[in-house]
């Protein structure tokens, strides 16, 4: 079980900052929630890496190799010469193989997302209703309650509406 | 005059849950209606035809090809518009798709499923669909990869996976938004849909990686999928079929049907769905530039296709561009002229791109006028081949118009049922427009002892 002390904003501009005092403070990271996504995060809390272009890049190879072998394998498979041309015949193949590197892109680019954003979520996390309206919320785990205390002093220093305690199971 | 209150964030999310959580008796007659007319127009005829064979369509030698194959191409077309446009939106960052691509792409999705019933109608025995698939099997046979046909199986596939899972994405954090406004079976299936979704700052990350790389992956695939079903003609010997043309022709006629068809969507939205705070001239006069530019470009590519065509001399050729100009079906053609060449000049004029009523009009006429060009295509290429004893003339019998009327009706049924289930405004993105909720609540007037 671990406590979370929640601050309730009513700007982005402000959330932020309390964001980046709390990590300036020594607390782990703090995670902001928001109704919309908020321009300088990167710079207060930390450059963000994704593994999603990995997956994207993966997915077309995959899907390319993938299209080729199964238009060229087919034809092998189920041989029907035609004039004399070759039976791996190039510029169709590459049709295939086209919607097939996009096909396995898109599929491969769903699975990096969900991935790396822990999605989709099968225990209870910490979330208020309030931030898929109109509040910004940030939310930073305390060990305890001089911890807690700390916390709140920095979200209401920095504009905090409200700053509640939240538990999350673990 | 008083000003008008400026929008606020609860604003926008108060008026996309209403159109989603409160429902008349309108949307419940025209839900009826709809779904009467596609059991009744649509289902009944095709049944018909399954019963009594292929005949009862009026397809026969030589024209075995005729308006189901001319409705798959207009709704093919009619989806080109939404993904493909929201995508080049998303990419070029502006702001005015943010309230309208959810319903564009929307359109996309079902404009796709409705594509694919017209596949499945044309085939005189549906239920061996599947031998289009490449499978192991009993016969040892496989699809023929060389076939253009089988490109289109790999190409509406992707592009329909795409397309539902371009609109899923980006529908997840409204997902979320609704979830926590509804009870019941519907917060249910809102928990379900948004997986979870909080709006953290590693999820907004993410997401916008992961649309964007779907974005660049979706337009080549719009593009290639029209390319793809224009070959379906193309890459046939038939007059007036077999040009290199075609491919930027289909897909420039596919991306101008389906602007007007999302000026058609956003009327009604506007009008019946009350969205007339976000659905404003702007798009209208922004999307009507959009349709003069593409009506300009899909009539010199027509003045291309006639040219080459004289310029061949070729005698096959000149009967073709002969028959097309002023023979059986010249009418259609000149009608197909006004309403795609020549009506929509009128939106040089901001007056009339901004005017809603004559937009609705002009997009209905781009899309009759569109209709037509797929009929033209398929219908008079095939009735006038090399042969003289071979030509032939078409009409469409009354199982055909009524499956073309049902199609609609189907059409109409898919998005009903959409505006009740997904937000049709994408509620983030137009929060994004806004300014922000100010940081600090409004100090009160001094001296003002509350």
């Amino acid at each position: 079980m671990t406590n979370f002390a929640a601050g309730i904003f009513h700007g982005p501009e402000s959330a932020l900052a309390a964001a980046g005092t709390l990590k300036g403070a020594g607390y782990t990271t703090p995670e902001l929630m928001s109704p919309v996504p908020i321009e300088g995060v990167e710079e207060v809390l930390g450059e963000k890496k994704s593994v999603i272009k990995t997956f994207t890049l993966m997915g077309g190879i995959l899907g390319g190799t993938f299209g080729f072998l199964l238009a060229a394998g087919t034809a092998v498979l189920y041989l029907h010469p035609t004039g004399g041309r070759p039976i791996i015949t190039i510029p169709p193949f590459l049709i295939i193989t086209y919607e097939m590197t996009i096909l396995f892109g898109i599929l491969f680019t769903v699975l990096g997302f969900f991935i790396s954003a822990r999605l989709p979520v099968i225990r209870e996390r910490v979330y208020l209703p309030e931030s898929a309206v109109d509040k910004f919320v940030v939310t930073v785990a305390c060990a305890d309650d001089e911890h807690f205390k700390r916390a709140e002093a920095i979200l209401r220093d920095a504009g905090a509406e409200q700053v509640r305690e939240v538990t999350e199971e673990a | 005059m008083p000003e008008a209150k400026e929008l606020q964030y609860a604003d926008i999310h108060r008026d996309v849950v209403r159109s989603i959580v409160e429902t008349g008796p309108k949307y419940y007659i025209t839900l009826g209606t709809a779904i009467f007319v596609t059991l009744l127009c649509f289902f009944f005829p095709w049944f018909y035809q399954l019963y009594y064979g292929i005949g009862a369509a009026g397809l026969n030698h030589p024209q075995v090809w005729g308006t189901y194959l001319a409705s798959f191409i207009f709704w093919i077309g009619l989806s080109h518009s939404g993904t493909l446009l929201s995508c080049v939106l998303h990419l070029t960052n502006s702001s005015w798709r943010k309230a309208m691509y959810r319903s564009a792409e929307a359109m996309t999705l079902f404009s796709l499923v409705v594509a694919f019933t017209f596949v499945m109608v044309h085939l005189g025995r549906p239920w061996f669909i599947h031998w289009s698939l490449p499978y192991p099997n009993q016969m040892e046979m496989w699809p023929n990869f060389r076939s253009p046909l089988l490109f289109d199986v790999m190409a509406i596939t992707t592009y329909l996976t795409g397309s539902a899972i371009f609109i899923y994405m980006g529908s997840i954090p409204d997902f979320a938004a609704v979830r926590d406004r509804t009870i019941g079976w519907r917060n249910t299936m809102y928990t379900l849909l948004s997986l979870g979704w909080r709006g953290t700052d590693r999820e907004w990350h993410r997401l916008h990686w992961a649309y964007t790389f779907l974005a660049v992956l979706i337009i080549p695939l719009a593009v290639s999928v029209h390319s793809i079903v224009s070959w379906d003609f193309a890459l046939s010997i038939v007059p007036a079929l077999h040009q290199t043309i075609f491919a930027p022709y289909f897909v420039v006629g596919a991306i101008y049907s389906g602007t007007a068809g999302i000026v058609t969507v956003m009327f009604i939205l506007r009008k019946y769905m009350d969205f007339g705070q976000y659905i404003t001239k702007v798009h209208f006069d922004n999307l009507g530039k959009l349709l003069l530019v593409l009506s300009l470009i899909w009539t010199y590519i027509n003045m291309v296709e006639l040219f080459t065509g004289w310029y061949s001399g070729a005698s096959t050729e000149h009967e073709a561009l002969q028959y097309k100009l002023f023979g059986y079906y010249a009418p259609l053609y000149w009608e197909m002229i006004l309403f795609c060449a020549v009506a929509p000049l009128l939106c040089i004029s901001k007056r009339f791109r901004t005017s809603f009523v004559p937009m609705l009009i002009l997009s209905i006429a781009v899309n009759i006028g569109m209709y037509t060009e797929r009929f033209l295509i398929v219908g008079t290429s095939l009735s006038r081949q090399y042969l003289p004893d071979a030509w032939g003339l078409y009409v469409p019998s009354l199982v055909e118009l009524s499956i073309i009327l049902g199609s609609f009706a189907l059409f109409s049924t898919f998005f009903l049922i959409f505006v009740k289930i997904f937000p049709s405004v994408s509620m983030y993105e137009v929060k994004e427009t806004m300014s922000t909720p100010k940081t600090e609540p409004e100090a009160p007037p001094e001296g003002n002892p509350a």
